[in-house]
């Protein structure tokens, strides 16, 4: 507030900022007993973890920044690949597959290997009662130029209908795998039995 | 807060958030799918198939043969008259599943026993099929066999071949293999009927656990594989 606003106050607020500025003499005495005072009181002692609760300051760049958050996405990652939903360690042994004639009806596992040969696909998809049918939900993958298209899915055990996605749109049952029967959609699916409960 | 403490407190809630985002995807049966999968069907559709999943619940039958069926139709973008048709069929053979292999049975069971009975199976033959179990699962032999007709095996012979083999005690494995060869002998281009009989012959006898029940035995089913 400057003078020119103290000025346009009323007579008694104006006597009020006029008392509250004036400087306050203290004796040079009774400062000094304060401070001798202030000096004499015992010091705090400095406990041994007080450390790790004081408040610091500390600056990061912007790359250590986005270093220490690839490293926590990276923590994540490796953790959700160890351990899935159910809390259960995911099995290390893919053991039978879903491109092999023989179902894997008595298998311990619950990763299954399905495999198209499509050399001529860009993309390939497994959908099926595991993944709602969503053709976005599991892209396979190609290595090399064979053609040859793999994905490993964990299933839950049962018996499940699947098909593969070529280019997005196009159904095909799994040549290596029992068909389905075409219940009124005009392209078939395959069937694979994931044992351990009915078997 | 100063603005590098902004930043990283957001990158580390990102990086936390996107890792259980990941982890909970890897689940089994989880992938892509949405919270209401059946939202893209029409309102009157919807309504149809969510009358037929309430009388599967209260059948007791199960119900994610149906959903699936349902999602199967949208997702190969079938109009939603043709898929409350589907998903009306796979509720009534279920349904007549149930009625032949009763109460005991396993969903794997009941779903396999129904798409046998969708390609044709009639439910004398699943009767018997189901009378000779004996404490196996029908599982497998019904898979095959819904296989066998889809493939063009005329009904009569899968029927009767798949039975006679059962009352062999034919293990799992013995279907299997015998869809492998049939499937192989077909893209062949031998005859379907004839190739599940050659193939057949081929499956070793194997003791039944025990003796099969008088009459269980479906007449015509005795010579045709020996």
């Amino acid at each position: 507030m400057t003078e020119d606003d103290v000025k346009t106050l009323d007579p008694y607020v104006q006597w009020i900022v006029a008392e509250a500025r004036r400087p306050v003499s203290v004796d040079d005495a009774a400062r000094h007993r304060l401070l001798e005072a202030l000096r004499a009181e015992p010091q705090p002692t400095r406990r041994r973890l007080d450390w790790l609760v004081e408040p610091r300051r500390f600056v990061l760049p912007p790359l250590a920044t986005a270093a220490l958050a690839a490293g926590l996405v990276g923590i994540g990652v490796i953790s959700g690949l160890l351990i899935n939903r159910d809390g259960q360690q995911a099995d290390q042994r893919p053991a039978d597959v879903a491109d092999t004639p023989r179902l894997p009806g008595s298998i311990a596992s619950r990763a299954v290997k399905f495999v198209l040969i499509a050399p001529q696909a860009a993309r390939v998809a497994v959908v099926g009662d595991f993944n709602g049918w969503d053709v976005s939900a599991s892209p396979m993958t190609t290595q090399g130029k064979d053609g040859t298209w793999t994905i490993f899915l964990p299933l839950h055990p049962g018996l499940h209908t699947y098909s593969f996605v070529l280019d997005g749109t196009h159904f095909m049952p799994d040549p290596a795998a029992p068909l389905a029967p075409d219940d009124g959609y005009g392209r078939q699916s395959s069937v694979v039995l994931v044992g351990g409960s009915s078997l | 807060m100063s603005m590098t403490r902004r930043v990283m407190a957001v990158l580390i809630l990102s990086a936390v958030a996107a890792a259980a985002a990941w982890a909970q995807d890897i689940s089994p049966a989880s992938g892509g799918r949405e919270l209401d999968p059946l939202g893209r069907l029409s309102e009157g559709s919807r309504y149809q198939i969510e009358l037929l999943l309430d009388s599967a619940r209260v059948a007791g039958l199960p119900t994610a043969p149906l959903e699936s069926k349902a999602l199967e139709g949208i997702s190969k973008r079938v109009d939603g008259r043709r898929i409350v048709a589907a998903v009306r069929m796979v509720f009534r053979s279920l349904r007549d599943a149930r009625s032949v292999l009763g109460a005991a049975a396993t969903p794997d069971e009941l779903n396999a026993a129904a798409s046998a009975l969708r390609v044709g199976v009639t439910r004398a033959e699943l009767a018997h099929l189901t009378q000779m179990r004996r404490e196996k699962s029908v599982t497998i032999p019904l898979v095959v066999l819904s296989d066998l007709i889809t493939r063009g095996v005329p009904r009569d012979t899968a029927s009767q071949t798949i039975l006679q083999l059962w009352q062999r005690g034919a293990a799992d494995d013995d279907f299997l293999g015998l869809w492998r060869g049939v499937e192989r002998d077909i893209v062949s281009g031998t005859d379907p009927g004839v190739a599940l009989l050659n193939r057949a012959r081929e499956v070793p006898p194997r003791a039944p656990s025990s003796q099969p029940e008088a009459g269980s035995r479906p007449e015509g089913t005795e010579n045709r594989n020996s």
